[in-house]
């Protein structure tokens, strides 16, 4: 490739962790970066203005309030590929979990904590007011590519930047999280669930079968199992694969079979769409 | 009259932008800082099991997700009365030291030194981490260098060096392996040479950029900090206020907080603005991070950055009251958090398969603090008969710092608007 790509890279309605997580190439940045032209990034870089003929916009996070969404227009309109970058800009991720709420019922919470010594006064002024639910950015914008994960890995991310160098399409594993787990399956379902602080697993087993809520079984593999490595249960944060149409639903499903013991399980809601209830079937609570 | 719109505020991490009203002689008239985005953790947290809770939390923030894991782990732990085994409680604090090294190498290194490496006047396109590259590449390698072995701690003891997941109710989910323990002692000598080089670069940067330090940002406010004993401390210990005049200190322990913490909702900024109740709003408004940490501390707890406090001191004064002296406070900071990790590693305890003891999820009210890198972090639960999340206040650590930023941002600017 003879000219640098121009890159333009913003954080919306999530935690700059997938900036951080590029930046954790480490040493590799220093090959990386040499090949493109960072014209837009609050994060790191000090222009203001938004300019025309991006080549490559990464969007993270999603849209919770009406800056975020005129943002992303702008990025479409700018852009030549827009890349919807880990999971809150793919699915929603944890800030999704307001959609367990009404924005009043948000914003209320908020401004009257216990902390609070004038309650009941709302920001409104030189601020952008919250939309109703948060909404990851392919239903607001037709996006090119995901990036799953919360956040993707560094080389993920690498290893994306460098297939559109190329000109090629980044390909993500279509794999499952238990796919590249190490803890041995023995193909039987748990007869009680557990809370994650109950009893010591078994560092060799699989933790949903010792009775662990893990959700390794509906969730895309790519993060090389971390979670379950480290003795506690997956929580779906690189969202579904593609053979399925809503990760919760896909989780259920497989939790079914434990009979009633998965009935007892508290906060369902919660746990199976934990990163990706805004894209669910059923994406915000109805009264 | 007139208005200058500063939009969006860049090399940071979130979301702000700065408003300017100017009178009809072009002079500041009103300078507002407002934060534009709102999520409302405090809500969604509401209804979850809080062993949940330390997995959905350190979304909050992507540099600093670890002292959010941490602070809220040691809430739900404060909640169910549940004391934990002290080797877990040294991987815990490891896992923060390697967030602490992390985060302000990043700080220093990647967003606040293009102002100085590369210049203040420098062309916006290359003031940036890519331009520090091209300038000053040792710097660039050993900034890199000391952010790679931060994230790198974090991940063995973590989980995962981006939002980790061992901190449950108890202890940890892992012990922190030998084999991790020998690399780690490997390199920590040389990232304590690196954090000596970064003090003395920093020193060389304040010679070279006195004259606007001693007169941009500066102000007279409160500090509160973290110390155990009068220490300095990153982990655990009791919070501090200091006075503006450096002659009253209120010590008071994390469940006391709202007995010394009010917050006040003002219309310009989804942040409510802290203070100290004691004193009241807005003349208890204080500041929080690496230049408050050092002036509410009597002294540091390793040797170097003792050595180095000292000399901070004898340049700034006490209480030093420079915004700009919080670059020289953290990079202080990143030696005192690198000895410290020296320490852990040496500790025969640090290996124990001892890191979890059984918990029973029940009613309880649970407040958690660390010092997370941008200053003090506060989490409180409350919890329900099954251990379930009814109510939650946190008070994150730039939170603490907004109002007292928009006071160095108005002061900034009618010192640069004299001209």
């Amino acid at each position: 490739m003879a000219d640098k790509v121009k890159v333009a890279m913003i954080q919306l309605c999530g935690c700059s962790g997938c900036h951080i997580s590029l930046l954790d190439l480490h040493d590799k940045l220093l090959e990386v970066l040499p090949n493109l032209e960072i014209v837009y990034a609050p994060i790191v870089a000090d222009p203001k203005e938004i300019p025309d003929g991006i080549d490559v916009a990464l969007l993270e996070g999603g849209v919770r309030n009406e800056h975020d969404e005129h943002l992303v227009h702008e990025f479409r309109e700018k852009a030549k590929i827009v890349i919807a970058w880990g999971t809150c800009a793919a699915y929603g991720g944890i800030p999704g979990l307001g959609n367990l709420y009404t924005k009043e019922e948000l914003i209320n919470r908020v401004y009257s904590t216990e902390s609070t010594d004038n309650p009941g006064t709302i920001p409104s002024e030189e601020i952008p007011p919250l939309e109703d639910y948060v909404k990851p950015i392919p239903d607001v914008i037709k996006v090119d590519y995901i990036i799953p994960g919360c956040p993707p890995t560094p080389d993920m991310i690498a290893s994306a930047i460098v297939a559109l160098l190329n000109g090629e399409e980044p390909k993500f594993s279509t794999k499952i999280v238990c796919d590249e787990c190490p803890r041995k399956k023995e193909n039987v379902f748990p007869e009680k669930f557990k809370r994650t602080f109950e009893g010591k697993p078994d560092p060799e087993k699989c933790l949903f079968e010792q009775g662990y809520t893990c959700l390794g079984m509906a969730t895309r593999a790519g993060c090389g199992a971390k979670c379950p490595n480290a003795g506690v249960p997956c929580r779906g944060c690189y969202g579904k694969t593609d053979a399925v149409l809503d990760q919760g639903a896909a989780a259920a499903n497989t939790f079914a079979n434990a009979g009633e013991a998965a009935l007892e399980i508290p906060d369902k809601v919660a746990l199976l769409n934990r990163f990706s209830l805004p894209a669910a079937l059923i994406s915000k609570k109805i009264k | 009259m007139g208005k200058v719109v500063i939009e969006p505020l860049t090399r940071l991490e979130g979301h702000g932008k700065v408003t300017i009203t100017l009178d009809e002689n072009g002079k500041p008239k009103d300078v507002k800082l407002h934060i534009t985005a709102l999520r409302g953790f405090e809500q969604f947290v509401v209804g979850r099991p809080a062993e949940e809770v330390p997995r959905i939390v350190p979304r909050i923030c992507g540099i600093c997700q670890t002292a959010h894991h941490l602070a809220s782990v040691k809430a739900v732990d404060a909640a169910w009365g549940v004391e934990i085994p002290s080797a877990a409680k040294k991987v815990r604090e490891l896992m923060h030291l390697g967030n602490m090294i992390h985060s302000h190498a990043l700080h220093f290194y990647f967003l606040a030194a293009p102002d100085f490496v590369v210049g203040p006047d420098a062309d916006p396109a290359i003031r940036n981490i890519v331009g520090v590259i091209d300038k000053a590449p040792e710097v660039a390698k050993k900034a890199i260098a000391l952010r790679k072995f931060g994230q790198a701690l974090v991940e063995a003891t973590g989980g995962k060096a981006i939002h980790p997941v061992t901190g449950i109710p108890g202890g940890v989910s892992k012990p922190f392996s030998e084999e991790d323990r020998d690399a780690f002692l490997k390199e920590i000598d040389t990232m304590i040479e690196y954090a000596k080089d970064g003090v003395e670069l920093i020193k060389s940067i304040n010679e070279q950029y006195m004259e606007q330090i001693k007169t941009l940002g500066v102000i007279d406010t409160w500090y509160l900090g973290l110390v155990n004993d009068g220490k300095h401390e990153f982990y655990d210990g009791t919070l501090r206020f200091l006075s503006p005049d450096g002659k009253e200190k209120m010590e008071f322990q994390p469940s006391e907080y709202l007995d010394y913490i009010g917050e006040h909702v003002v219309s310009h900024s989804y942040v409510k603005y802290p203070y100290n109740k004691k004193v009241g709003y807005p003349e208890g408004l204080y500041r929080v991070g690496p230049l408050a940490m050092l002036n509410v501390c009597d002294s540091m707890k390793t040797p170097l950055a003792e050595e180095a406090r000292k000399e901070f001191l004898d340049t700034f004064g006490f209480p030093a009251n420079q915004s700009l002296a919080y670059n020289h406070a953290r990079l202080i900071e990143l030696l005192a958090a690198c000895e410290r990790v020296k320490e852990l590693l040496n500790d025969s305890e640090i290996t124990s398969e001892d890191v979890k003891v059984e918990v029973e999820p029940k009613a309880g009210n649970g407040v958690g603090v660390v010092y997370a890198p941008r200053g003090v972090l506060i989490h409180n639960y409350e919890t329900d008969d099954n251990g379930i999340v009814v109510k939650a206040n946190m008070i994150v650590a730039t939170t603490h710092n907004v109002p007292t930023m928009e006071k160095a941002i108005q002061q900034a600017a009618e010192v640069i608007f004299k001209e």
